[in-house]
Formats: structure tokens, sequence, C-alpha cells
């Protein structure tokens, strides 16, 4: 998926007017010329130059606004694109309340399974990789993976 | 000399020794996680050192981060996605020669020149800390200003890409660096009133989420056809690193320098060291056309740079009790614990102890080659495990590295945005490595800015005012004349573009 | 120390954070690992404070006592990690002087009466440092001169704008009858840096605490003058009180304590406050505070309550007058 350089230079100029916009509600302090919203300023300043930079460009070369690549358009592959960052805001959503060991278990065993690992293989993997990054990260450095329905056990 | 024998005999005690294999060991594993960095490394060891004498306690520091920034190295050349800060610099082109079959090379060239560049670091530590200390001392905002300028002025020379698109990339870094509390009055910026983002953006995981999910979402979309692994690769991983020492002697040394330099100044530590040396590399290499495709040149300078500036660290840290990063941040509080308050009488009043560190540092350096080459065997297996359940595993690693970084989910959340806005970018020949810097170097350099003229009461003549200072702003401004000089002389004649 | 414990220890937090403790008693306070949530970064001395405190705690509780670093945020983020956590007594944290000031200044609405308070366990005064070659042989001189050259002439650091070292040099100077922007405020990133500013002469005085400034004074780069507090303290007895030397009778501080969720239950309260009176009373803790030099006091949660309460207070006022306060 692949916008053209002008309306991506668009969307730029967008930002860099929403991002001074956001910069008026800054307070400012008298005495403080440096403020908050000095660096902000400049910053989108320059990104709405290159945003202009790239409209003019792309208007003088011209060609389809969006290009979407054949995997996009097969829908097995999109979904296995769509899996990735699916399986990570499941984790975000539901780990607090189930816990890190069932759901990185079930996340790392519908993944692979997805992607057409045997379910011999799988299994074990899932349940093995998932330990270990508990025993690891949890136990020994001491990061506070959500304890979840496990709470009791663990 | 007496105190060196006495160093010797502190350190080659049975329990000593055992202590240092197990922190080597412990030091690898945090190291090779992404996530978990020697900083964490270090402040999980205090604990554990409140009961040791003092040159154990030190001695498991030493080794266990010496080894974590070696051991960074590994995924970042494996999966994109670097184990520690410091590692962050060149993972892109490690990931990239590892594409290109070169991952024995690569991780070749990563462990020796790390080790050489610890060597260099601990060389200069022993034999010039207090020269150094005191150069790295009379650092003001206005060193650090120009400092930071520099970085980003090399970050441009970071990509291959069309420059439009590289200084956007840089100019989002930036601006993503200005999210959170700002520092000229402490307000609050584009947080949205949200708690979590007054923290600011978190660069590991917006790191993790750029090279590393970016990377995933691009393998999925085939994993299912093939199912087989990466790449297969046999061989012996110090096999052409003559070669490579041959040519990039020089780079070596000036990766080392440039490491111990920055390292020795307070406040900025190993990750920066690597940036800078790994832009600097860039910018005078005669082959800049091939930085970013896979070329060695650049992960020499950066990964000598990492390791040297580790050992330099402690310069400020033993001379003057001022810490160089933040491992010697901690480690201060540990001398403190142990009654060996530094300053410039501690090597008057414990000397074998000072040496007994020495030692610990040369010998977890030479201890880091057998360790760190089973660590490369070990997770070469990594890349035979067929790319169904690599994929998966890896984004766990993602989603626990990530919400390490900050402890919360927060983590996790921005490395998911941050991964598709990657993918986003890339897909449009945008490049991330220069908005990574930006997001590095951008807090530092609003600051010193701010600082700067409050203190000028906007006087812009005072940031030369200073030898340092006024040496540093005018390299800086060199390069820009130069910049632009070439690119008005060169406008009109086509570019030779590498994507 | 004795070498076996030692080596269990050792062994327990290489394997696993002494995970092997056994829930003797189930439903009895702490059933699990309890979480000591630090709103400061690794390497400084709140979470060097907090981490000998966790690790007395651990052995007091039987149970693993985790730190975690919440950070950023000026400290907002970690205090509010604490207030929202579920009042169990599983996840308490060391709260900071910041929570007084914070929502004075519009950052947050977090207050002390957010918190169930435990115990105070550390507090330090503010000093004034100098560079050592900086002209001025006593607090004295450095008055004088301060008071005599027109305002803006003196810069000063320790915290970013509206921070509690900025507080205290803004209380001294109104003390002294100036204005709190008479000596002009250089904003940093904390104590540290703030010092390295001092020592390359980027900043005249850095108001920070004397043991944050340590580093610098045993270097010989930096000279305290005066602390703002109502009497010396022993681990620097050579450096005078603002009192003894101008008659200003002003002072303030930074202070540590722990403190659990708001409604925590009485019972748990009470193990907690056990518990961490034990930890404060150990030889460990206090050789480990005077070796960092950094003061101890205690006050029971009743006692930190009225503390927070009288600090919350006083922090207002001089913010307001400061015109550092908003909303």
């Amino acid at each position: 998926m692949r916008l053209h350089d002008a309306a991506l230079g668009g969307l730029l100029l967008g930002l860099a007017a929403w991002i001074w916009w956001l910069t008026g509600f800054f307070p400012a302090f008298p005495g403080q010329d440096y403020g908050p919203s000095l660096f902000p300023r400049v910053l989108g300043s320059g990104i709405a130059l290159c945003g202009a930079l790239l409209l003019l460009r792309g208007l003088r070369e011209g060609g389809p606004v969006l290009q979407v690549e054949e995997w996009a358009r097969d829908p097995v592959r999109l979904l296995s694109f769509l899996a990735v960052p699916g399986a990570v805001l499941l984790y975000i959503l539901l780990s607090d309340w189930v816990g890190f060991i069932p759901l990185a278990f079930v996340l790392l065993l519908g993944l692979t399974l997805w992607f057409r690992a045997r379910p011999v293989v799988a299994l074990p993997v899932a349940a093995g990789v998932t330990l270990a990054v508990h025993w690891f990260f949890a136990g020994m450095m001491r990061v506070p993976l959500p304890r979840g329905w496990l709470d009791a056990v663990l | 000399m007496e105190a060196i024998l006495q160093a010797f005999a502190l350190v080659f005690d049975p329990a000593v020794l055992g202590v240092i294999l197990i922190s080597a060991v412990f030091g690898l594993f945090v190291g090779a996680m992404p996530g978990l960095t020697a900083t964490m490394a270090t402040a999980l060891l205090v604990p554990v050192t409140f009961f040791m004498d003092p040159v154990p306690a030190l001695g498991a520091i030493v080794t266990a981060t010496a080894m974590a920034i070696f051991a960074g190295d590994i995924p970042g050349a494996m999966l994109r996605m670097p184990g520690t800060p410091a590692s962050a610099a060149y993972a892109d082109e490690s990931y990239a020669m590892t594409r290109r079959g070169l991952l024995n090379l690569n991780m070749g060239v990563n462990l020796v020149f790390s080790v050489a560049g610890g060597l260099i670091g601990i060389a200069v530590l022993v034999l010039c800390a207090p020269l150094l200390a005191e150069v790295a001392i009379n650092f003001s905002s206005f060193e650090y200003f120009w400092l930071a300028c520099l970085g980003l002025t090399c970050a441009v020379f970071l990509s291959n890409a069309d420059p439009v698109k590289g200084v956007l990339s840089l100019l989002i870094g930036l601006l993503l660096a200005t999210v959170g509390i700002d520092p000229s009055a402490g307000v609050p910026r584009f947080t949205f009133g949200e708690v979590e983002l007054m923290q600011g953006v978190n660069f590991v995981a917006t790191m993790i989420g750029m090279f590393a999910v970016s990377e995933l979402l691009r393998g999925a979309v085939t994993v299912r056809g093939s199912g087989g692994a990466v790449v297969e690769q046999v061989g012996d991983v110090f096999r052409g690193l003559g070669a490579v020492w041959r040519r990039y002697w020089f780079n070596f040394l000036r990766g080392s320098g440039i490491g111990t330099l920055i390292g020795a100044l307070p406040g900025a530590g190993a990750d920066i060291a690597a940036w800078i040396s790994y832009a600097v590399s860039k910018r005078f290499s005669r082959e800049k056309e091939k930085f970013g495709t896979g070329h060695v040149e650049g992960v020499v300078d950066a990964t000598a740079a990492n390791n040297s500036a580790l050992a330099s660290a402690w310069i400020p840290a033993l001379v003057f009790g001022i810490p160089g990063d933040s491992i010697t941040a901690i480690v201060i509080g540990v001398l403190y614990m142990k009654g060996m308050n530094p300053g410039p009488t501690v090597f008057l009043e414990n000397p074998q102890l000072i040496y007994a560190v020495f030692l610990i540092f040369i010998l977890a350096n030479l201890l880091l080659l057998p360790l760190g080459w089973a660590a490369i065997k070990g997770a070469r297996q990594v890349l035979r495990t067929p790319r169904n359940l690599l994929l998966p595993v890896i984004l766990l690693f993602c989603v626990v590295g990530s919400f390490a970084m900050t402890n919360s989910l927060y983590g996790v959340s921005l490395m998911l945005a941050m991964g598709l806005f990657g993918w986003f970018l890339e897909q449009h020949g945008i490049p991330v490595a220069p908005l990574i810097l930006g997001l590095v170097l951008g807090e530092m350099l609003e600051q010193t800015f701010v600082q700067n003229m409050i203190k000028a009461d906007g006087d812009w003549l005072e940031f030369f005012s200073r030898p340092i200072a006024g040496a540093l702003g005018v390299a800086t401004l060199a390069i820009w004349v130069l910049m632009v000089g070439r690119a008005v002389a060169g406008g009109r004649a086509p570019k030779a573009q590498v994507a | 120390m004795v070498p076996t414990r030692r080596r269990t220890l050792l062994a327990a937090a290489i394997t696993g954070g002494g995970l092997a403790t056994p829930a003797l008693a189930q439903g009895r306070y702490p059933s699990r690992p309890v979480q000591l949530i630090v709103p400061w970064g690794a390497g400084g001395g709140t979470d060097a404070t907090a981490r000998i405190v966790g690790s007395l705690l651990e052995r007091d509780l039987g149970q693993p006592v985790n730190v975690v670093n919440r950070t950023g945020g000026s400290g907002v983020v970690g205090h509010s990690a604490i207030a929202t956590a579920p009042p169990d007594g599983h996840t308490i944290g060391m709260i900071t002087v910041e929570i007084a000031m914070m929502h004075w200044q519009g950052l947050t609405e977090l207050k002390p009466t957010s918190y169930t308070p435990i115990g105070l366990v550390n507090q330090d005064p503010p000093g004034v440092q100098v560079a050592q070659n900086a002209p001025y042989a006593d607090i004295r001189a450095l008055a004088e001169a301060i008071k005599s050259r027109p305002a803006g002439t003196f810069r000063a650091s320790g915290t970013g704008q509206g921070g509690i070292w900025h507080l205290a040099l803004v209380g001294w100077l109104q003390a002294m009858g100036l204005r709190g922007d008479h000596v002009r405020w250089v904003p940093s990133n904390g104590a540290a840096p703030a010092m390295q500013e001092l020592a390359a002469g980027g900043v005249d005085i850095v108001s920070c605490s004397v043991p944050e400034a340590r580093a610098m004074l045993d270097a010989g780069r930096a000279r305290s003058l005066a602390i703002m507090a109502p009497e010396r303290n022993p681990q620097f007895a050579q450096v005078p009180t603002l009192n003894e030397t101008l008659g200003i009778n002003y002072s303030t501080g930074a202070w540590r304590g722990i403190a659990g969720p708001r409604n925590l239950p009485a019972p748990v309260v009470a193990r907690l406050g056990e518990a961490l009176k034990r930890a404060y009373d150990s030889n460990e803790y206090k050789e480990f505070m005077a070796s960092r030099g950094f003061g101890t006091v205690w006050r029971d949660a009743e006692g930190f309550a009225s503390f927070m309460a009288e600090s919350d207070r006083g922090m207002g006022e001089a913010m307001r007058a400061a015109g550092l306060a908003r909303g």
C-alpha cells in the first residue's frame, strides 16, 4: 500500500498545521522567551516545508494516488498481515485480566497454527517459550508481567 | 607494585572467579533479550552486592555490563531488534549484512572489535584517566548543544534515501522527542491528558516497533507460503576477520577513540557513542553509498565505540565520583557502600581495589571471546528455526521487551503504533534510522538550547565563547556550509541513489 | 555477613528472585510478591533508597519485594501508578516531595491525600553550592553579592522549572527580601547535570541537597556554603545553616516515604508499618544512608500523614508566592 508523494505531502501539510494549532494552547511565560512552543513550531515548519516539496514534486511526476500491492488483495495473506498487530492488540486489551502465561501461550499457539505449523511442534514450542520468557523476565529480571488468572498459583 | 600483586590475589580467588563467570552468563542473557538493558542488569545486581566483598561486587557489575553490551548485537543482526540501546545505531546495518548472507562475518566483527574496543577503553582508563576526566568535566550545556548538533548533522548522512525524505524522518523524530514534559517550563506537551504520555516516547520501544515489528509485518505476508528457515549458514565466525582488520584498522581506532571520549562525558553513554561513531564513519567513508546495504565498515566503528565507552564511563566515576553513564551512576552508590569513596583519594587509599577493578575489566573482555563465541553459536540455532515458529516467538519478545522498558502496557502500545507507523514510512521510501536518532538526541538538543539561551540572555555569540564549544560549533557550521555548497554544485548532476 | 547467607542470597537473585518462598498461610498478607513502584530512574537517590528498603522489607515480609521503576513526566507517571493500583497492599511505592508540589502546578490531580501513608524514611534539606574557585568565602559574602548586583546577574540550577530546588532558591531569596526571580533559574534534568554545569562554569549556584552535590564536593570542584535546615547535618557537620549565618529562619527539604493507594486495609498498613519500622531501625539501612550522606527521619503512618499535609500546605504557599502555581 503506497500513497502517491503528492498525497503524502498534503498529509504532512495537514500534520504541520495541526501541530501549530496545538502549540497555541501551550502556556507562555512572561520573561521567558524560549517557551514550550518554540521547538515544536520550528519542527512543524520544517515538516511543512518537506511536505510542500513532496507535493510539488509529486504533482510534476503524476501517477496513481494509491498503489496496492498484490498481497493486499489476497484475503489469506491480508489476514496474515493483520494477525501481527491483531495479536499485540489482544495482548494490550486482555493481559491484565488473563495474565501473561495463559495469554502468551494462546497467542503463540494461535499464530503458529495459522502460519501452518504442525500441532505436534506448535504445542510444545508455545508452552516452552511462554514458560522460559516468564521465568527469565518475571522471575530473574523482576519485570512485573501480569499474573492474571494464575495469581493464586504463582 | 605491591598493590598490583595484592590485586592479582584478590581477583584470582576461586570465589571471585566464580562470581565473574556467573555474572558473565547473566550479562549475556540480559543483553541478548530485547528490552532488558545493561543498566537494568546493574540495578538488579546491587541488592546482591550488598552482601559481597568489594572486589566480587564490582567484578559482577563490570563483567555483566561488558557482556551485555556485546550480546545486544546478536538479536540486532539476527532479528533487526537491538538487544540493548547501545546496539541500536547499527542494528539495521547488521541485519542487512545477515540478509546478504554475511551473518558470520558480522558476528565475528562484532565480537572481536567489541573485545578490542573494550580493551582500548580500559587502556585509556588505566593510563590517562585523570587527564581525560579533566576535559570531560568541563563540558557545559554549550558543548553538549554542539555535540547534539554534530550528531544530528551526521543523521542526514545516515540514509541513502531521497534527501527530502531523510530530513523529514529526522524532523518527525525530533517532534516525537517533544512529547512529554517540556524542558523549559515543565509543562506537558502533546499528551492529550494521558498520564502515560507524560513520560515521552520511549526510544527502545519505538525501535522495537519500527525495526522488528515492521519486519514481521513484511514477513507475515509470505510465511504461509514458504515456511522454511530464513538463512542457512555454515562456517566459521572468525573467517575473513583478518581482511576486515587490514582494511578497516583505522575505523576501529577512530571508533574506539570517539567511544572513549563520549563515554567519559558525564551524561552521554555507550548508545550515543555508537550513534555518533557510526555517523562519523559514514561521513568520512570512501564508500558512503554502501552504508545501509549490509556494509561492514560502520559496524566496525560503532561496535568498538560502545564497548570502549562502557569502560571509559568509569573515568569520571573513579576520578571524581561523577557518573559517565547510568551504569556508573549505580556503581558510585556501590563504591560508597563499600567504603571506597570515589575521588582522587581512592587511588591512594585503596590502590589494590582499583587495580583489581582494572584487572577484572581486562579479564571480562578476554572472557568475552570464548563466551561470546558460544553465545553466537547458540543463538544461531534461532535462525534454523522454521519461520512459522520464529515469527510468533519474535513477536512475543517484542511485546515483553517493550513492556519491560516502561513496566507498563504503554510500552507495548507504543511499540504497536510505531511498528505500523514505521512500516508506513518504509512503504513510502522514508528511512526510519534518522527518526530514531532525532528521538535519541532531541531532548538533549532542546534542553541545552533552552539552557544556553537563558544563560546567555539571548546572545548567540555566547554559543562560541568557550574554547571547546567554539571549536565544536565552528566544525558543525563548516560541515553545514560544505554540505550546502556541494548540494548547490552537484545539484544539477543526477545523483546515484541506492534505495 | 555470614557466608552462607551471602551465597543463598546470590543464588536466590540469580535463580529467580527468591520465588521459592512457599505461601505458608494463604489469605494472610502478603500472599504473593509485592511491587514497590519508584517514580524515578535507576541510578538516582530515590531508586537507591527504595532498593535498600525493598531488600529489607523482603526479608521481613517473607515475599519478594520487586522494585519497579515507572519513570518520566517529572514523577507524575510513577506517582499515578501507585495511586491507581488495587488497594490490597501488593503494590506500594516510594512517594517523594513532588507529590506535594505537582498538583499546585496543575500537572496532576494527585496530592498527598490520594495515598495511604505507611512511613516516612528520609528527608534532605537543600544546600547552597558554588564552584570551588568562586570568589565567595562564605554564605554571607554570596548573599551580599547577590543583593548588590542587579537582578539576572546570577544564574542557578538544580531541577526543572518549579522543581523542589528551584522553590528552595526562591524561598531563600524571598527570605532575604529579594524577588524570587532575582537569580535567573536555568532548568536542568536533575541535580547531577546541574552540578556538572556548576563545575564547568555554566551556572553560579546550585541549590540541590548536599548529598546530591557530594560527588563534586569530594572531588574538590564545588563548595557547600550553607544548608536550609533548622540544624546542621551530622554527615556534613562543617556546613552551617542559614539561620546561624544569615539569621534567616528558612528551611525546606525533599523527602521520601513509603505509601500505598488510598483505602489500604488497616491490617495491611499495620503489617507494612511494622516491617518498615524494623527496616528503618536496621543497621543496614542506617549504614547505607550514612554512606550516601542521605538524612534519615522516621514518621509512622499517622505522623507521615500530618507531615505530608504540612508539606503540602507549605509548598502551596511558597509556589503561589513564587508565581509557580497555576490554575
